[in-house]
């Protein structure tokens, strides 16, 4: 192919619907599925392609309120600083609009500020976030005023970040920050807890549905009517807390009715008779719910998008709060609507995307430089899970499941993020209807199986019962939602730098002469694999210590800064025992925490090298290595080629995946020994979101023949480029890196990319659920895709006009693709791609 | 013979494809083994015609001798120099060579081998890895070449121990081998390929070097004898050579009555590359077939034999 025809998509033999749509459109033809989507296709009109908006009303009067309650018991005075959101932040209704429900004024997309959570980078985000490459955003000059005189100054040395900064002992803060203020992420130890108020969550978005707020509230008051008036701790801890669930229920309740007046106002002035009942018909459901329980359909649909809008409110939940089993807790009302002929699918199709555009709307800001590396391209996680089983542990699919599989195809944005849940008994209706989804080519639904989270989670602290109804949390995660009690983000480390000091006794060649690690022998000394060997073992041991004395402070840091009164008063547990979720430990609650292997693939394929070049079959000397890699290869191209050709993780090969069950076992072992002295379970996870990015920024050369800076292997995927073996052999590598005899594991994220040529048709579909079958019989956690060619990608970065629409797959995510920095394009682009043959 | 004994067999098998899915049912992993009787103009593997391993040279991977040079010394024959910066190579004794040493110096994979000795019980291991695949698929290992049965022996016995493992087998045969091979494989295949390129023996000659009758005779045995085995007929549309509504008439009429797949294959040119490699000239040119043709032919054919 020459180089004209390698940008050339017009050129490729087959394509995704994905990219017919986009060269229809670079044709001047309509959407096809505008006409019968006109209302959604109207609404995104008015914001698409806009670089997103600072909103500050819920900064604003979240801290006018906690100013004024300074010394009251911390989750009352979030409840406080809640209802005064909800009393003052601007209600509007949209034009076109079936939802009610904004997080502030800004109208098209916009991102609102936790100043609590990261207030100290406020000053930095007002001057950087205007012109940052990774997920930009403006802010009026009023705004940034208001920001930096009023909001900032009053969190300065009051926020999490601060508190934490000052609470590592010198030694990780040193793996952790690279400054004083801890303002600059060292990459290696990276703390993630600065950057979200808890990580992922569900809230039981059915109990909302079922009883209603005013319901909750009750039971609050009964318990407090029940407290016994001697007992201190009844009367201190336990009646805050119930009175922040009452304080906290009103003021949901306020801001719903404030809605419905919105409504009913604009209703008044509207002169088209069918919008006017559209509005009378949304001003009496907002005057309904959340309060009371949902009778049909649309108060269900309407309920759910207030308690998930006022969670954004509530705290910055990491990775935007997910959705739970939508087509199970909405089911009952679809069915009975539908029987009662009352809607249509296409009605109900159309009140589900006005929600989906609401979630488009909404940014995921992440002021902190760190954070925004970490979620490029405006990423968000608003899981909306389907499928997979019952309590009961039989098949759970409906027809609603259906229909939003059919949303995703006709849908034009990537909102929501659906997560497909999978075991061993879906049926083919459902799995060819994924796979048709999948192959649509915008990389949705991401699949998790239940034959490895289910029983995994029954035998972590869950019931059979619970761990049957798990949820997708953000990225790859599953929640029990009413027994997880974990909030805190878990450490990121980097075990390519472990490496990269394991050969450079404990030095990396970014941080100069500080001595970071442990002083290895000079590896010019080794005379075995095994002195290798230990040299990395000595340094992950030193990561992996570092990364959980940090994970300890951050939940005890955390529980004295987070409150989270509405997401506790929808948990049992918290409920029960009168605490917040943010406590750091909840009596019967089990703590699924996790931190991250940044470098898997990177540091397997670099020891195998090392292992056969060097000591195996003495091809080069270690020196020859070490001064390749501080050349940069430069010079030494025939040792890279090498070492490039070397057994790489991704190619079911045992003697690459062999050193990758070994470190991964390490990992697990670490966790199953010191987790439980946190009282947690700190389980090793293999999900970098798009962190592998700034994390391969820290780390030189690596003996896999990477080159220095480069991003590193993203989570449980091969090397760039290093899986020659094809699809297969990549989830068999996976599933031969994993020590299932033990059970402290966390997620592991896995991407592959096909080529439409390899799934086209009637024959491809099937041969793709095949293949999701296999990997559901590999108890592997996780699998996306993205299907589309290369000459795509390639043209979409030359031209971005062009390509505005074009969605990938990137972490747990997907994410337009001409929104991601050129690093994260060229790093999507080197990831191998499969045909076949 | 035992297991054990059909394990140590080897053969000269020049790739082994995981993740096929255009070659027999399901999700396969295709074999590939070296020899084939047929010249074929248009060949897309022509690495796989001669019986022996071979060398070949891609020079886009090469570093030069400045970066590199690792070959020079090894070279037996001293027939790897540096010739002002790049590599010369004089492949006079490449093809009596019996070390290839050269390709294993190589670091970049630029000078390489195109087929090695493995065992059965190698190439078994390799493919068994995929197991899980074809049970959930239906798919299974395919042998292709070359044409698989030239290696007559090694070809049966790794279909054997397959057939041992309960694994499902196909083949990919040009039909142009003595009927004696395919009456030894067929009992232990699931399913055969096989390739009608012509219907006429002195073009089926032109095109590939050899005439037809031995293959439409084979054809119509194999058919005959093993009337349970499915078999998937299949025709590469080459232009020029067999794209004429004449050529899928007669391939119909070939094939009227019998049941049978049908598949006509558009020509691709995905081969080229390794012509270059082999330091051969691509016979083919760069003619191109249009995208309707091939489906427009099987039309034909199937209307002609009477399927649909």
């Amino acid at each position: 192919m020459n180089d004209n025809e390698m940008l050339n998509p017009e050129a490729c033999e087959c394509y995704s619907p994905q990219e017919q749509r986009i060269i229809d459109q670079n044709q001047g033809k309509k959407d096809k599925y505008y006409a019968s989507h006109a209302r959604v296709f109207k609404l995104i009109e008015k914001f698409e392609g806009q670089t997103p908006f600072i909103d500050v009303e819920r900064a604003l009067y979240f801290t006018r309120s906690m100013q004024q309650t300074e010394g009251q018991p911390l989750v009352l005075r979030w409840a406080k600083a809640l209802y005064n959101v909800a009393a003052n932040i601007t209600v509007g209704v949209e034009d076109g609009q079936l939802l009610l429900g904004r997080c502030g004024a800004k109208e098209g997309r916009y991102g609102i500020l936790y100043p609590e959570l990261d207030g100290d980078f406020l000053d930095i985000a007002v001057r950087d976030l205007p012109t940052r490459e990774q997920s930009p955003a403006k802010i009026s000059a009023e705004d940034a005023k208001i920001v930096m005189e009023e909001i900032a100054p009053y969190w300065k040395g009051k926020t999490y970040h601060e508190a934490l900064n000052k609470a590592l002992p010198e030694w990780v803060h040193k793996l952790t920050y690279v400054d004083d203020a801890g303002l600059i992420s060292r990459f290696v130890v990276n703390e993630t807890s600065s950057f979200r108020s808890s990580i992922q969550w569900v809230h039981d978005y059915e109990k909302v549905l079922k009883r209603g707020f005013n319901d909750i509230k009750a039971e609050a008051q009964a318990k407090i009517d029940a407290l016994d008036p001697a007992n201190p701790v009844d009367q201190v801890d336990k009646r805050s807390f119930l009175e922040a669930v009452i304080t906290v229920s009103d003021a949901i309740i306020l801001w719903a009715n404030r809605y419905a007046d919105a409504a009913a106002e604009a209703a008044k002035k509207c002169a088209d008779p069918k919008r006017k009942a559209e509005l009378e018909k949304m001003a009496a459901i907002a005057r309904k719910v959340p309060a009371e329980p949902a009778t049909n359909f649309y108060e269900a649909v309407q309920s759910q998008w207030f308690v998930q809008m006022f969670s954004r409110l509530e705290q910055k939940t990491g990775t935007t709060i997910s959705n739970g089993r939508m087509d199970q807790y909405f089911y009952p009302y679809y069915k009975q609507d539908m029987e009662a002929g009352v809607i249509t699918e296409e009605s109900a199709m159309e009140l589900l995307e006005c929600m989906w555009v609401g979630m488009a709307e909404f940014i995921d800001m992440y002021i902190s430089p760190c954070g925004g590396a970490f979620n490029e391209g405006y990423s968000h996680w608003e899981a909306v899970t389907i499928g997979g089983q019952t309590k009961d542990g039989v098949d759970a699919t409906n027809e609603l499941t259906h229909l939003f599989l059919r949303s995703k195809r006709e849908f034009p944005l990537h909102y929501p993020d659906l997560a497909a849940r999978v075991h061993a008994l879906s049926p083919d209706e459902f799995l060819y209807d994924v796979a048709e989804t999948i192959k649509y080519g915008s990389g949705f639904p991401k699949l998790c199986n239940d034959e490895e989270v289910v029983p995994l989670y029954a035998s972590k602290g869950g019931t059979f019962e619970e761990a049957l109804d798990y949820a997708v949390s953000g990225c790859t995660e599953t929640r029990m939602p009413n027994r997880d009690t974990y909030t805190s983000g878990g450490a990121y480390t980097n075990f390519a730098a472990a490496l990269e000091m394991a050969l450079r006794q404990g030095k990396m060649k970014k941080y100069g002469d500080e001595q970071l690690g442990v002083k290895t022998p000079d590896p010019r000394t080794f005379k075995t694999w095994d002195d290798m060997w230990n040299a990395y073992c000595a340094q992950q041991d030193l990561f992996l210590r570092a990364t959980f004395i940090q994970q300890y402070i951050v939940t005890k840091v955390r529980a004295e800064h987070f409150a989270q009164p509405m997401g506790s008063a929808l948990h049992d547990l918290c409920m029960k025992h009168c605490l917040d979720l943010h406590t750091r430990i909840i009596p019967e609650g089990a703590n699924f925490g996790y931190f991250e292997f940044m470098g898997f693939g990177t540091v397997i394929d670099s020891l195998a090298a090392i292992k056969k070049l060097v000591f195996d079959e003495k091809r080069i000397t270690m020196d020859e290595l070490l001064k390749a890699m501080d050349a940069n290869w430069v010079g030494y191209e025939a040792i890279q080629q090498m070492v490039k050709n070397c057994p790489c993780y991704g190619n079911d090969d045992p003697y690459a995946d062999q050193i990758g069950k070994d470190i991964d076992r390490i990992c697990v072992e670490f966790g199953k020994v010191h987790g439980p002295e946190m009282g947690i379970w700190n389980d090793v996870r293999y999900v970098p979101f798009t962190s592998h990015v700034p994390f391969g920024k820290v780390v030189s050369a690596t003996p896999n023949g990477r080159t220095e800076w480069f991003p590193l292997s993203d989570g449980s995927s091969a090397s760039h480029g290093a899986d020659i073996n094809g699809p297969t052999a990549i989830l068999l590598s996976n599933y031969k890196t994993k020590n299932y005899g033990l059970r402290n594991r966390a997620a592991r994220l896995l991407n592959i990319k096909f080529t439409p040529k390899s799934v086209e048709g009637e024959a491809g579909t099937e041969k793709l659920v095949n293949f999701i079958r296999a990997w559901c019989d590999l108890k592997l956690w996780h699998l996306q895709f993205n299907v589309l060619n290369q000459e795509t990608l390639l043209a979409a970065q030359k031209d971005p006009q062009k390509y505005r629409n074009l969605i990938v797959r990137v972490a747990g995510y997907s994410a337009y693709f001409v929104d991601l920095s050129p690093d994260l394009q060229n790093d999507l682009i080197a990831r191998t791609d499969h045909d076949t043959i | 013979m035992s297991t054990f004994e059909d394990r140590k067999v080897a053969g000269l098998v020049f790739n082994i494809q995981k993740y096929s899915v255009h070659d027999g049912p399901g999700i396969r992993t295709v074999v590939f083994t070296k020899g084939c009787p047929l010249r074929c103009r248009w060949c897309s593997n022509p690495e796989s015609q001669s019986p022996r391993p071979q060398m070949a040279f891609n020079p886009g991977r090469c570093l030069g001798p400045a970066k590199c040079g690792y070959c020079i010394p090894a070279c037996p024959s001293r027939s790897i120099t540096d010739k002002d910066g790049a590599l010369d190579i004089d492949c006079t004794h490449c093809s009596t060579c019996e070390s290839l040493d050269c390709t294993g110096a190589c670091p970049a994979q630029s000078l390489i081998t195109y087929g090695k000795k493995r065992t059965v019980g190698e190439v078994l291991d390799v493919v068994a890895q995929d197991a899980i695949f074809y049970s959930r698929s239906g798919g299974g290992m395919t042998i292709s070449g070359g044409e698989p049965l030239f290696q007559r022996e090694f070809a049966v016995t790794l279909l054997r121990e397959a057939k041992r493992r309960r694994i499902k087998t196909a083949i990919e045969t040009c039909g142009a081998i003595p009927w004696e091979n395919l009456e030894e494989a067929a009992p232990l295949l699931n399913h055969v390929l096989f390739d009608i390129k012509h219907t006429d023996s002195e073009r089926h000659k032109q095109g590939t070097g050899q005439a037809n009758e031995r293959i439409v005779e084979n054809l119509n045995r194999l058919l005959d004898t093993f009337p349970e085995l499915p078999v998937t007929v299949r025709t590469p549309v080459i232009p020029g050579f067999n794209d004429d509504e004449e050529t899928a008439r007669s391939i119909g009429r070939l094939l009227k009555g019998r049941t049978v797949g049908y598949e006509a294959l558009p020509y691709h040119r995905l081969g080229t590359q390794k012509y270059m490699f082999l330091a051969r000239e691509y016979p083919m040119g760069d003619v191109k077939l249009p995208a309707d043709v091939a489906p427009r032919l099987q039309a034909i054919v199937d209307e002609e034999r009477g399927a649909r």
